[in-house]
């Protein structure tokens, strides 16, 4: 079981990474804010998932963080797109990203117990390292819209937390 | 040497002894409660260590997208979810709890000392 928990958390940052092969940096704005949409959706329907099958007092407490701050960023995000008259435009990375969640969501549903709050949480680590590294690197230096650039500066200062939260919560998972 | 006491000077007094500059917080008039404020940026309170009296009122402001809590240690008290751009009071108490952190995000730590 502890092979398949590694191969979830690897399988995460493989998905966003052959994705990313393909050039995000030249999705427009509005695509860029798909994926961001996107990424947060996901997130939030891992949460669901943990607050369902895990009965760890700490995996709640990420879980319910996750869902109140994806949301609060996705309220933001569509707050944004409706002040400027545009709509988020669906691509080939946002796809790869619920492709991919669609896969880990099946096998989560598979694990119970410590071996859920292992895959969980490692996911959870995997998924905001690799998804912030190409928010900060890739995505934010190309947008062209100041106000979408700061939004999204906004949401990585929040991940950034999320990811070290992870962190802690993997070793003390791993104790 | 004394100051001679004129008109104007009692005037000054009287405003002075109404509206009152406590160290850590403000208050408005005498008799209202001093509120200290309590900022929420970053995932930091600010200050984190505030000092304060019986009777006081701490009053923390999310300026984060993300919502944060000011709860108690021990969850003796709870200003619950606070959006963006929301206040939310706490009246302060002899016997309350003095260490606290958001709920949503445990690594975010503050400190009340009640004088």
């Amino acid at each position: 079981m502890t092979n398949l928990i590694s191969a979830i958390a690897v399988m995460s940052a493989l998905f966003v990474s052959q994705a990313s092969a393909q050039d995000v940096a030249d999705l427009n704005d509005l695509e860029m804010a798909h994926v961001a949409y996107t990424a947060d959706n996901i997130d939030i329907r891992y949460a669901h998932l943990a607050l369902a099958l895990s009965t760890n007092p700490d995996i709640h407490v990420f879980a319910n963080t996750m869902i109140s701050d994806h949301t609060a960023v996705n309220e933001a995000a569509l707050g944004l797109l409706d002040k400027l008259g545009a709509s988020a435009q669906d691509n080939f990375f946002s796809q790869a990203l619920n492709e991919g969640a669609e896969q880990i969501i099946d096998d989560f549903s598979k694990l119970r117990g410590a071996e859920f709050d292992v895959a969980y949480a490692t996911n959870e680590l995997a998924y905001h390292q690799t998804v912030n590294d190409l928010v900060e690197n890739v995505m934010i230096p190309n947008i062209d819209n100041e106000e979408v650039r700061a939004l999204f500066k906004q949401g990585l200062d929040i991940f950034k937390v999320h990811e070290g939260h992870a962190e802690m919560m993997v070793e003390a998972l791993n104790q | 040497m004394n100051t001679p006491i004129t008109r104007r000077g009692v005037l000054i007094g009287a405003v002075a002894s109404a509206t009152v500059a406590a160290t850590n917080g403000t208050r408005v008039f005498a008799g209202e409660p001093t509120i200290h404020e309590v900022q929420i940026k970053k995932f930091k309170f600010k200050p984190k260590h505030i000092t304060v009296k019986v009777g006081d009122v701490i009053r923390w402001t999310n300026t984060d997208l993300a919502p944060h809590t000011a709860t108690a240690k021990e969850f003796g008290w709870d200003t619950e979810e606070i959006a963006k751009g929301e206040s939310k009071d706490v009246l302060v108490s002899a016997t309350m709890e003095t260490q606290y952190f958001c709920a949503f995000h445990p690594q975010m730590k503050g400190v009340i000392e009640i004088e």
